[in-house]
């Protein structure tokens, strides 16, 4: 994953690195040609001037040839020969690479060769200068042109932190409030505001999702409420009825049994319908029988509670105290906790299984012998199906999670050496 | 036996009914919070089974006004609302047990036996049926005067069938009476069998099995 502002600062890089490539030929041919054009015309000045100068000079003769070989002895940048009157001779320019002595190196060369006349006489008037090699001349655009693209990708990179520090801070404090929200919670969350239009179009757009959403939530709840409450009156009459069909004295063996069959799944109803209404009320969090629950004394309450199921299948449990565990809580929602988490390691452990027991100040947990993992994603769900089991309500442990979550308690499973764990810790550490 | 049934949803008051009186009760109903404070302030009976949601007002009232008239009829309320503080509610006000609906009406008889027998103020506090004789201090169980050791939980079925005689009674009964709210936590009641099994061989070894029957497919019945 990238960042949303490095994808633009590679683009801004990558374009800067291609511009400043090209430019180094180009600044070079500029560079070249302004360099070339001025040698040129420095020479055509340079001939004019000689020209004008000898014609000043009225040197004739022998005179002429004196000063001519010492021109030609000490001057080394030009040189002037006489030629023959009969060869026509055009100006020319030319570029040469010569040895040059004195450096020890191949330099290049502009060069002019013209005729020129004094007194009278033609003479081959050649001037060159020393040019700048083309290596030499690229290799220092291209330093400069190194030097300034690491200018420009280091500000690029310096204003880019600025700016993300600065100009999307609103946008991180509004991705920090969304990631804490909970929709259960029924928090309101406010987002700051901000001078930067999208992100106020963007806090506005979530606050009414969030808004409509809670909205939603709240009438979904209320909706699951009063249909466990509706569902109350049914239920206790289809029981009633059963009840006395029971004892009906013409019900044959093989209605008895119809009878019996109904009543399996009725009282899983039952079940649901009170587990949705349990629910409903830690949602709303009306318990006010706070009192200081000893957890070790709740567990030997639900053990005794539970011992037929327990003896039923042959499961041995076993109990570590490694420290006092001792908290504060609702009586009814403790015992609630207690016995749902006892209760579904009884379920889910085969016969002659082991389940143990451990706690401690911070907390405390359930382990049960199973074969494999269950999904952690969808334990806690409502209504999820970890197993094939017909006896789960599917809610037992929804409701162990909101007890922890009413208390602020942290509740995680686990699967470790064929053992799956339950545990609830009191506060994170 | 008189009963008031005060019950708004008159199925189940009748249900009740029908029920209570294969034993010898004679049961009279209210469904409605006028009629039950005049019945209650008129008369006097044995139980009275209280709604606590009635048309017209709240059955507390009515155990608040039948208790205020020093009056000592038993009371058990039975409601849909089985929040712990409903439960202390009722008991401080005066209620002798509290049964959250929905329920099997074979706790409900159990219940209303064992509040009946309270109030009777029989100062030795026993239970004879026939040979049987039941001592509710000690907890002891006497066949023809010869002691029979009971566990726990036999002794809690031994009443639970008593209070039903001539009932037939599910498994699922038998176990919701044991194991209270966390049976419906558990499909298979089957150590309800291990229970009733120990406790006719018990009552057997003194002669006694007859009473206990099993009903093959369904369940068991305490005839007399």
């Amino acid at each position: 994953m990238t960042k949303l502002l490095d994808k633009p600062l590679k683009a801004f890089t990558i374009y800067a690195l291609i511009i400043l490539l090209v430019s180094i030929p180009i600044y070079f041919l500029v560079v070249d040609w302004i360099w070339v054009t001025e040698i040129d015309d420095n020479h055509e000045i340079i001939m004019e001037r000689i020209e004008n100068r000898f014609e000043q000079a009225h040197v004739t003769g022998h005179d002429l040839e004196t000063i001519l070989n010492t021109w030609n002895t000490l001057q080394p940048s030009s040189s002037i020969l006489p030629i023959t009157e009969n060869i026509a001779r055009r100006d020319s320019i030319y570029e040469v690479t010569k040895f040059n002595e004195y450096e020890a190196e191949w330099d290049r060369f502009r060069g002019l060769q013209a005729v020129i006349r004094i007194d009278n006489t033609p003479y081959l008037l050649n001037i060159e200068t020393n040019v700048e090699e083309a290596y030499e001349t690229i290799f220092a655009i291209g330093l400069v042109t190194v030097v300034l693209y690491g200018l420009l990708v280091f500000g690029f990179i310096q204003l880019n932190r600025k700016i993300s520090k600065s100009v999307w801070k609103p946008f991180d404090s509004t991705l920090t409030k969304l990631k804490s929200f909970e929709l259960s919670t029924s928090k309101v969350v406010t987002f700051e505001h901000t001078d930067i239009e999208e992100f106020e179009a963007m806090n506005e757009t979530i606050s009414k999702l969030i808004a409509e959403n809670v909205n939603t939530y709240n009438l979904q709840r209320a909706f699951v409420s009063n249909a466990a409450h509706e569902l109350q009156t049914p239920i206790a009459l289809l029981k009633s009825k059963l009840d006395i069909l029971f004892q009906d004295e013409k019900l044959g063996t093989k209605q008895s049994e119809l009878v019996n069959a109904i009543q399996v799944p009725l009282a899983r109803l039952t079940r649901v319908n009170k587990n949705l209404l349990l629910l409903a009320r830690i949602d709303n969090s009306n318990f006010s029988d706070i009192s200081e629950i000893d957890f070790a004394e709740k567990v030997e309450k639900s053990e005794e509670l539970l011992q037929d199921y327990i003896a039923e299948k042959n499961l041995s449990i076993k109990k570590n105290e490694r420290g006092l565990c001792v908290f504060q809580c609702s009586k009814f929602l403790a015992e609630t906790l207690v016995n749902n988490l006892l209760s579904n390691a009884i379920r889910h452990t085969a016969e002659n299984g082991k389940i143990i027991i451990d706690w401690d100040e911070k907390g405390f947990s359930f382990k049960n012998s199973g074969k494999e993992p269950l999904n952690q994603e969808s334990l806690f769900k409502r209504f999820s199906i970890s197993t094939t089991e017909t006896t789960n309500s599917g809610l037992g442990l929804a409701i162990v999670k909101e007890i922890c979550k009413q208390n602020g308690w942290e509740i995680n499973y686990d699967f470790l050496d064929h053992f799956h764990i339950f545990s609830v810790r009191f506060s994170k550490f | 036996m008189k009963i008031l049934v005060i019950e708004d949803e008159k199925e189940l008051a009748i249900d009740i009914v029908k029920y209570l009186s294969l034993e010898d009760y004679r049961c009279e109903t209210a469904n409605d919070f006028a009629t039950a404070k005049e019945k209650v302030s008129l008369y006097q009976y044995d139980c009275i089974l209280l709604d606590l949601m009635l048309p017209g007002g709240d059955g507390f009232d009515i155990l608040a006004h039948l208790r205020s008239q020093n009056k000592q009829d038993g009371v058990i309320i039975i409601s849909a609302k089985d929040t712990l503080e409903d439960k202390i509610k009722g008991l401080n006000i005066g209620a002798d047990d509290y049964l959250a609906k929905p329920f099997h009406h074979s706790e409900l008889a159990a219940r209303i036996h064992s509040v009946i027998r309270r109030k009777q103020f029989d100062p030795s506090n026993l239970i004879i049926q026939n040979e049987i004789k039941i001592d509710l201090l000690s907890k002891t169980v006497h066949i023809e005067g010869n002691p029979i050791v009971l566990t726990k939980k036999e002794y809690d079925l031994l009443l639970f069938f008593i209070g039903n005689k001539n009932r037939v009674l599910s498994k699922s009964d038998l176990a919701e009476h044991l194991s209270g709210d966390v049976a419906d936590m558990f499909d298979s009641h089957d150590f309800v069998y291990a229970h009733v099994k120990n406790l006719k061989k018990k009552l057997n070894e003194q002669g006694y099995a007859g009473y206990l029957k099993t009903i093959y497919g369904t369940g068991y019945k305490w005839e007399i």
